[in-house]
This record gives C-alpha cells, structure tokens and sequence, in this order.
C-alpha cells in the first residue's frame, strides 16, 4: 500500500502527492489541564469545556450550516428542475438546472468535508486536554489517595463523551438553520404550507420523543445486563485455573448458560420495543408527510401552487423531520450525556488537592537524613546507613507503610524526617530523600530494562541490583519485554524485578515491604544474603515478615499487635 | 508461538456453524423475507401515488376526490409500510441475538472443557477476548447491522425493482451510476479496515497506560514516577487523536465518493426523465416518482455502505468466536488410570519441544497421607503438581491418581457474585448449614459474621473485597466442598504476611484432614508438618525423607531449614 499510497488512506494516482491535510501531528502537543473552580455546577463545565476551542468550532459551524442547508436544498433544486426543464422541454433550462444540482453538490460535500474534520479535531482536542487535567491531577498527582478503579472509565467513557459535546456548538445550529431554511422555502411556497408544517412538525416530533424515551431506557438496560454477561464471562475465564482445579466445568458453564439466558430474553424485549418505536414513528412520519402532500396537492388542483411547488413541498417536509428528530434524539441525549459525565470528572478531581506530578531528583547520599515513624507502641528509627527490619502483623504494617508513601494520610502515624514532621516538608523534598517499594508492586508494560530504569534511578547500580534480587536466571536479557502488568513473567519473577527496580534507585531512605511473599524460599535466602551489600552507606527500612530477611538486618523492631 | 494460538474459523466455516445454530429460527427467518418484501412494496405506493396525482394536475382532471384518495393510499402505506418494516426488523433481530446466545454459550462451555494446557499455551487473554470483546462486537453491530441488511436491503431491492417496473428506463439508466459505487465501495473496503484497526489499537493502548498507573499507583508514588506516568498516558491519548483523525478523514473521503454518486443518479434522471418526456414515452408525474424513488433510494444506500465496515468486523468476530467452539481436543492421555492412592512412575515432561521439566519422577503417596515439594522456582514444582491432577498430560511414564482430585493454585480468584456463589461452585446443592460448616472448617466462621449479608454479599468486581487471606479461606472452603480424595495445594499460602500465614495453614491443615495431599509449600514450616517432603531441583527429585530424616541427612534440604530457623528466633533489639 505504502508505495502507492504513502498516506495510508487510500489516495489514488492522482491525489496521493497531494499534501494530506487537517491531520493532528504525531507528536503530543502540550495541552494545558483545565481549571476547576470548587463547587462548580456541571452544565457550566461543559459550556466551559465546549466553547474553549472557538477558533475551531467557529468555522466548522458555519461551514455545517453550508452543508446542512445544502442537503435540504436537493429537493427544491429537483423539484424546481422538473417543472421548468422537463416540464417545458427546454434543454437549456435542464443544462443550467443540471449545472445548479452539481454546483449545490459540490458545495455541501466540501462542507460536509472539512466541517466533519474540524469537527473530529475539536472533539479530539477537547478529549486529550480533559485527559490531561485527570492525568494530572488525579491518576499522577503528587500525593493524596489512590483513585479507585472508576477512574479508568472516567479516564475513556465520560472523558469521551463530554468531549463529543463539542459537536454541540456545530451540528445542532446548522440543523437549526436548515430547519429554518426549509420553513422558509415552504412559506415562499405557499403560506398555508409553512404554517401547517411549522406547526405539526413539532407535534410529529414531540410524539416521537415520546416513543423513543422508553425504548432509550429498555436499550440502557438491555445494556448494563449484556455488560454482565461479557462480565461473568470474562470473570470464568479468568478464574479458569481454579474451575479447572476444582472440576467445576459443568456447573459454570451452567451459570454462564443462565446469564445468558437472561440477556437474551432482555434483548428480545428490546427488539420488541424497538419494533414499536419503529412502527409508531414511521408511521407519525408517514402520515406527516401524506397529510403534507395532500394539502399541496389540492393547493395544486386548486391552481395556487405550481407542480414545481408541490414537488418541493413534499421533498422539504421529508427533510424536515429528520432534521427535527436528530435534534430531540441526538443533540439533547449528548447534552444530558455531557451533563453527567462532566460531573463525575467534576467528583474525580474536585476531592483531592490540586498537586501535579512530582519531579524525583534524588538527593546526594551525603546527606542522609535520619527517618522516624511515631504513633506506633514503639518508636521506629533509621539512623543514617542502617538496614532496620520491622515486624508487624498485616494490618499494622500497611498502615505503616502507608504512612511512609503518604504521609499527609498518616492514619495516625507521624513520619519525620530529622525530626521536621514529612507532612510539613514539600512533596519534592520527601520523595526525593524517601523511596518507598509497596508491596503490591505493578511492572509497566515495556521491558525489563524500561521498567528498572527510573527517571530517580542511579545507572552504574542496574546490575548490581539486578543481581541483589537474584534476577539472574531470567533477566540475561534486559530487553526482554514483559507483558501487560508483567503477565509473561511468574508470580515470583515479577517481585523480583520489583525489589530490582527499588534497589536499583539508590534510594537515599528506601522502604521495602515484604519484597519476598512470592519468592521460593531458596531464592528468598539468596535475595537476604544480598541485601545489605547493594544498600551500604544508604538507609533501609524493611517491613517483612520473612525469617530469611529479618535475620540479615542491623536490627529489628517488633511492632506488638495492640499497638494498632 | 503462532501454532499454540486457538484456531480462527474461516468463512466458510462460520457460516456452518450459524447456519447449525439457526435451527429452530428457520421459520422466523423465512418470515423476515416474504415480510421484508411486503412492507417494502407497501412502501413504493408513495411515490407512485404522488406522480399521479403530478400527473392528473398537469392534465387538470384532478379534483378533491382524487387529492383525497391519493392522500388515504398515502396514508395507508405509510402506516402499513412502517408496521411491515417494524415488524420484519423485529423479527431479524430476535433471531440474531437467539443465534448469538446459542453461539457465546458455546464458546464459553467449549472454552471451559479445553484442556488447561491448550488454553495456556495460547493464552487466556486470547479467550477472555474472544468471550468478551467479540461478543461484545457482534451484539452491539444488531441495531447497526439487522435494520440494513434486512429492512434497508429489501428496499434497496424494491425500489429498484418497482422503478424497473413502473418506469424502466429510469432504472437501466441508473446502471450507470453503479460502477460509482461498486469503485466507491472497494477503495473504502481497501482503505477503511486498517485505519479502523489502528484507532481501535489506539484505544485499547490509552486504556491499558491508564489501568497500569491507577492499578500502580502506589508504585508510582512510592518511585515518584508521576511524570514519566502522565507522559505516557498523555503520549498514548494523543496517539489515539491521530488514529482517529485518520479514520474521520477516511470516512470523509467516502461520503465525498457516495456524493458523487448521489449528484449523478439525480442527474442521470433529469436527463433521461427529460428525453423521456420529449419523445412521449413518460410524464412528469412519471419522472417526480422516479425523482422521489431514486430519493427514497439513496438513504438506504449510503446507510448499507456505512455498515459494510461494521458488517466485516462483526463477521471478524464470528469467525474468532467459531473457531474456539470448533476447536478440537486433542485425545486424552492413556497414561493416566484412577486409583486410590497417588503413582508416578518415570513421568516425564516438557512444553512444546522445550527441554525437559520434569525428568524420572517416580513418586507415591499412599492414601491418606500428605506430601511437601520444596524447591528453588524452575525445579519444576508447579508442572509436578499440574501433571499429577491430570491438567498437563505426561510426556512419558505412568501417573495414577484418584477420581476425585483437586487443585488449588497460588491465585485465589473470587468470582463475581455473592459468597454463597462462589462456595456452590463445587457443590451446587449444598445447603446453608453445609457452606456454614465448610467456612467453619477453614476458620472463617468470623469471615461470615463480619460481611454485611452473610452469604448473600456480593464479592469481587464492585462488591466487598476480599484480602488476599480471605480469599483463599473461601478456596479452601470450596475445596471442602468439593470433598476431594486427593488435594493439591500449589503454594496456597504465598501471598499472604506472616500472622495470616500461620492462619491458612491451619485452615489448610483442617481442610485436608481425612484426604491425600500434596502441598508445593512455600514456607518450611509447612513442609514440616508433612509425613514426607521430596526436594525437587532441575526437575529431578534430589532429595526425599521425612522432615526428621532430611534435617539429619545435611543435605540441601537441612541447609534451607537451619537457614529459615535461624531468621524465625531473630527477635527485637530496639
């Protein structure tokens, strides 16, 4: 394709060294995150996101108009054709007529052309800045509670949809223009026609408004219980080793069977409705248009309207309806859409503080701070260059280390750095001086090497740390990628790549918190003998409830279970 | 790793198989074809009625009578020809989404009898897809698809079929126009797929960079990689901006083509319509019904080229769904024969033609006993446990073991769906007061006590989440349940900290009390505990005795103890 088509697109000969334009740039242009003002109401945020490309949205709205008013002007052109070309055998009026009809084409496809392309760059835009604002300042701020699952879909859905709101500025006006373009032509027409068709369509549309509402909600539901049975499906099959392992085959087959089931009689219900909403508003159409077409004809027979006129008035009353529903069954749907979305994306943000990112540029090891946390029965302190294990029970130690990684969060414990309270210091200051290695630890899609080298990482530390987290019966290869979440490594080689990863920071303070849980107990007695070479001369804490760990530190400090 | 994928039907085949499926909707679809043909035929009364009462005016023979029956012959086709359409896209639907079910029920009952290490070797993220994005796909073309390949289709057909036969000229000019069309549509099949696919990658990329930062938040706290995360998220989002430009472009570039072709079919009737009328042989009544046919036409259409990309998509789907239902199994292994106790004898294994994982495991566990495999990760342990339950087939050798075996792997998933749910899994008939003993058994009585609906609380996706410890207590419990003869506990405990540890292996312990067993122990606390203990390295058995007997011997095994006893009596300095 490449050859003839250096696009992709599928240009031809004539076209392909034509330059392609309004395409986005390949690279990620710098978008600047949204302000949200506290308490701001949903509907004013949308306004606000939708009107802040008018540079765009401007042109494209006018050029929708061109082209919506063009498609409703067919028709007319047509009906006007016949009555004075085919109607008088006159060839020069069907060269000119014929000439109208291309020039109208040609003007309505260029604008439906270029509108539809601004249109999908506005809409784009709008969707990367949005995703840069939750990027920011909820998926990578610099400290606050960790989001829940919900925001993934925020992050795709909602994002996407109030962007699609963008659309809201251009075809709705243009739609409003063509609508009034066609009441227009039909009072030039005759008056009587305008007036009867300005006030039924309306009507007509409001009663298909009412027909679609309950199929919409039938649709919503039909939905959500598809989503739940693609849900059990995906939930089996994820599941697939313990089904295996306990021979449940049968009895989640039968399950899934039943689900299905469940669906399928709700998709036959919403066919069922879909049927009625079909019949009901083809028929309103219909009947609509018939009632149009009659009054135009005896205005006809009467002799006040010409055949061109009655032509034209029936082609513009069956433009005119779907123009009118598009609007109640598309724009306001969108709207009402946009409305919600923008208030999730409202929720997500506007509870945490407003922090971006943190820039981690780790501070020499010369000046080692000494780490305290407090709170607890007794006292935890790392004094400069120690390798101290701490042992608690479950609860406790996440809490601990919950307190190290957040320490704004604290939960009760007060993490201090030469004895200035974190919480006080700058976010930078902290995170710069305190590592901190959960112990639900996530590798990133890439490969070994792009996971262990961190922006705050030492480089000349790589092998040593790879060698600490005894990495070296799999990782010869760096280069080696490992999968989505690390899923082409086992369970055990992932927590090793991500005790590699922590060493391999040279850490100022590094926490780690139970690094080993995964590891087979003869690796786990190799990863201990190692530890305390690649930390020399830095601070460790180690929260662990290995043996194997706990018996190569400094000293360790048991956490009594009432303490929490 | 290509061989190892699970199999795509072709054509052909997919089409086999639906047709199979169709059984029992025959008649339906049989319905949606003389239906289809009907209603789209009530339909053309329209425009034939509005050209002759074009015509009656230009003759100046109409009056009232003939605007009012005009008006009732519009009237009646309007709302029969909605009914009838209604009616055929309802019925089309309901088939579609019947032979949709029969097929996704199928798919899952097939993929859940494969066996394990076929579907292991190709993945189980090739499956969820096909289970779950495919299905997904395949339903969601229905209102797409269904209305334009029947109702659309039939008037497609109709219209040309009654413009050929009320105003034929018309229609042998419109011949012209088709090869507009036809070219029309082949650049867009040509061109659109790719562009569609890469959108669609795009997509799916964004979503993967921002489920690994929310799901790696901690991570990217704790290393302070919030910038380099936002970059990449950010890099992604952009990505999918450009995808999607490219594919709005395409489909620009189609709808310019589909104009053309519009603007000449209006044309071509202008002209013909015009010499038509100039040698006598139509009227303009004539030329408005094939004006407003040709109208009535183009809709119809341009929708049927819109979903020719859904259409092939959809069918990419099918094809990815029908072949894993007509996957074959591969024969099952003649070596492995029931008894009552558990006989390896000089069982070999290996993936694929990889070298050998396991190499002259000869090995017994009399019944009622309980067997420890300790070892580094690579000895094999795992692909032991695996072939001894019967999920990976040996390569050599003889392996004998219950009927009734179960397995329990180091990944406790809860199943979305309430507690009750996911315990009836192995014993669907079990009664409240059984579910209550089995948890009662594995200690987590007090689980019960503390959900908010008992047995009736939702778990997993959305619902009350389980720690990881909880998790496998409800593994335990449903291995209870299943009351195994032999059980095989794959590093059951390795996730969880030190005082639930101890927890689940006495829950452990109590859910194998009266079975075999085998344990891949994860900690030498458990290996202790056991009436043998076999040292696997390099998919040999290296060592094997009693606990007691290993410790004395010095060898490996003693080494890993005194190393492990060492760090147990470590205790608080300061």
């Amino acid at each position: 394709m490449s050859r003839t088509d250096p696009a992709g697109l599928g240009r031809g000969p004539l076209t392909r060294w034509l330059p392609v334009v309004g395409q986005a740039s390949a690279e990620a242009s710098d978008v600047q995150p949204f302000e949200t003002r506290p308490g701001e109401r949903p509907g004013r945020f949308v306004a606000r996101v939708i009107l802040s490309l008018p540079r765009v949205t401007v042109p494209s709205m006018l050029l929708a108009i061109v082209w919506q008013v063009g498609e409703a002007a067919v028709p007319v052109v047509m009906g006007v054709a016949i009555d004075r070309a085919l109607g008088t055998g006159d060839a020069g009026a069907l060269v000119l007529w014929i000439g109208v009809l291309v020039a109208l084409y040609v003007a309505l496809t260029a604008a439906a052309r270029f509108t539809n392309r601004l249109n999908a760059y506005a809409i784009q835009r709008l969707a990367h800045r949005l995703r840069a604002t939750l990027s920011t300042r909820v998926l990578h701020p610099g400290g606050g509670a960790e989001p829940d699952g919900g925001v993934v879909s925020v992050m795709t859905n909602d994002v996407a949809r109030l962007a699609n709101a963008g659309l809201l500025v251009v075809l709705p006006v243009a739609r409003i223009a063509a609508i009034g373009f066609i009441a227009v032509s039909l009072l030039v027409t005759h008056w009587l026609l305008g007036v009867v068709v300005l006030v039924g369509a309306p009507e007509a549309v409001w009663l298909m408004g009412r027909l679609s509402e309950r199929l919409s909600r039938d649709t919503r539901a039909y939905q959500e219980l598809l989503a739940g049975t693609v849900g059990r499906a995906t939930d089996l099959i994820a599941g697939y080793r313990v089904v295996k392992g306990v021979r449940a085959e049968a009895e989640a087959t039968r399950r899934y069977r039943q689900a299905s089931r469940e669906t399928l009689a709700g998709a036959q219900r919403n066919a069922a409705l879909l049927g009625r909403f079909l019949a009901g508003s083809g028929a309103v159409n219909g009947v609509f248009v018939a009632a149009v077409a009659g009054l135009a004809g005896w205005l006809a027979v009467d002799g006040q309207l010409g055949i061109g006129g009655l032509i034209a008035a029936v082609g513009l009353t069956q433009a005119l309806l779907p123009q009118m529903e598009s609007i109640a069954s598309a724009s306001i749907p969108n709207l009402a859409g946009a409305r919600a979305s923008a208030a999730r994306i409202l929720a997500a943000v506007d509870d945490r503080r407003p922090v971006a990112p943190v820039e981690v540029t780790p501070a020499p090891v010369v000046e080692l701070p000494v780490l305290e946390v407090a709170g607890l029965g007794v006292p935890i302190r790392v004094a400069p260059g120690e390798l101290v294990g701490v042992r608690a029970d479950d609860g406790t130690a996440a809490r601990i280390a919950g307190a190290l990684l957040n320490p704004e969060l604290g939960d009760r414990l007060e993490v201090r750095l030469d004895a200035r309270p974190a919480h006080a210091l700058a976010a930078a200051h902290y995170r710069s001086r305190v590592t901190v290695a959960p112990h639900r630890a996530t590798l990133f899609t890439g490969t070994l090497r792009e996971n262990l080298t961190l922006p705050a990482g030492e480089p000349g530390l790589l092998d040593a740390a790879v060698r600490a987290a005894a990495c070296e019966d799999f990782a010869a290869d760096l280069d080696r990628p490992v999968g989505e979440n690390g899923n082409r490594l086992s369970g055990g080689q992932r927590q090793r790549v991500a005790l590699a990863r922590a060493l391999a920071t040279g850490a100022p303070i590094l926490v780690l918190h139970d690094p080993t849980t995964a590891v087979d107990s003869v690796t786990e007695q190799t990863i201990a003998g190692r530890l305390a070479g690649v930390r020399t001369g830095r601070s460790t804490l180690l929260i662990a409830s290995s043996p194997a760990l706990l018996s190569r530190c400094d000293r360790v400090v048991d956490v009594p279970e009432a303490a929490s | 790793m290509t061989d190892d994928a699970l199999p795509i039907a072709g054509d052909r085949e997919t089409a086999r198989e639906v047709w199979r499926l169709s059984r029992g909707h025959r008649v339906r679809l049989a319905a949606v074809v003389v239906l289809g043909v009907v209603s789209t035929a009530i339909d053309l009364i329209g425009p034939v009625a509005i050209g002759f009462l074009i015509d009656r005016v230009q003759e100046r023979t109409a009056d009232l009578g003939t605007v009012l029956t005009v008006t009732a012959a519009l009237v009646v086709s309007a709302v029969l020809g909605a009914i009838g359409t209604a009616a055929t896209i309802v019925l089309a639907t309901r088939a579609y989404h019947a032979i949709l079910a029969g097929l996704r029920e199928r798919l899952v009952a097939r993929a859940l009898t494969l066996p394990q290490h076929r579907v292991e070797r190709a993945g189980t993220g090739d499956l969820i897809s096909r289970s779950s994005d495919d299905v997904t796909a395949v339903a969601d073309a229905a209102p797409v698809v269904v209305p334009v390949v029947t109702a659309t289709a039939f008037s497609i057909v109709v219209s040309l079929g009654g413009l050929a036969a009320l105003e034929w000229p018309y229609a042998v000019a419109l011949a012209v126009v088709l090869p507009v069309y036809g070219l029309a549509l082949r650049w867009y099949l040509r061109t659109g797929p790719a562009v569609y696919r890469a959108e669609r990658a795009a997509m799916s990329a964004r979503a993967q960079q921002i489920v690994e930062s929310q799901r790696g938040y901690a991570t990217v706290l704790g290393f302070g990689l919030g910038e380099q995360r936002h970059h990449a998220v950010m890099t992604a989002s952009w990505s999918v901006a450009v995808q999607a430009l490219r594919a709005r472009t395409v489909q620009s570039m189609f709808n310019t083509r589909l104009n053309l072709g519009e603007c000449l079919s209006l044309a071509v009737i202008l002209v013909v319509g015009f010499v038509l009328i100039e040698a006598g042989t139509s009227t303009v009544g004539g030329a408005t019904t094939a004006m407003l046919l040709v109208l009535r036409l183009l809709g119809p259409v341009n929708q049927l080229m819109f979903v020719v990309d859904t259409l092939q998509s959809a069918l990419a789907s099918l094809n990815r769904m029908v072949g894993v239902v007509t996957t074959a199994a591969p024969d099952t292994p003649a070596a492995s024969r029931t008894g009552t106790a558990v006989e390896l004898r000089k069982v070999e294994f290996r993936y694929g033609d990889g070298p050998l994982v396991l190499d002259d495991i000869t090995l017994d566990i009399p019944a009622g006993q309980r067997v420890a495999v300790v070892g580094p990760s690579g000895a094999g342990k795992t692909t032991l446990a695996a072939v001894i339950a019967g999920i990976h087939p040996p390569a050599a050798g003889t392996v004998k073991r219950p009927e009734r075996t179960v397995m329990i792997t180091q990944e406790a998933h809860v199943f979305a769906g309430t507690l009750r749910e996911n315990l009836t899994l192995t014993a669907p008939d079990a009664t409240d007061d059984l579910l209550r003993a089995a948890l009662e058994v594995t200690g987590a009585a007090g689980l019960l006590d503390r959900l908010p609906d008992g047995l009736d609380t939702d778990l997993g996706g959305g619902g009350h989440e389980l720690t990881a410890a909880q998790a496998q207590q409800v593994a335990l419990a449903r291995l209870v349940l299943a009351d195994p003869e032999l059980a095989i506990f794959d590093e059951a405990a390795a996730e969880a900290g030190s005082t639930d540890a101890t927890l689940l292996d006495r829950a452990a312990d109590a859910a194998l009390a009266g079975r075999t067993g085998l344990v891949i122990a994860h900690r030498l606390s458990q290996a202790a505990a056991c009436d043998l203990v076999v040292l696997m390295e390099h998919g040999r058995i290296t060592e094997r005795g009693t606990h007691a007997e290993l410790v004395a011997a010095g060898g490996v095994y003693a080494g890993l103890w005194a190393a492990w006893e060492a760090g147990r009596d470590v205790r608080m300095v300061g």
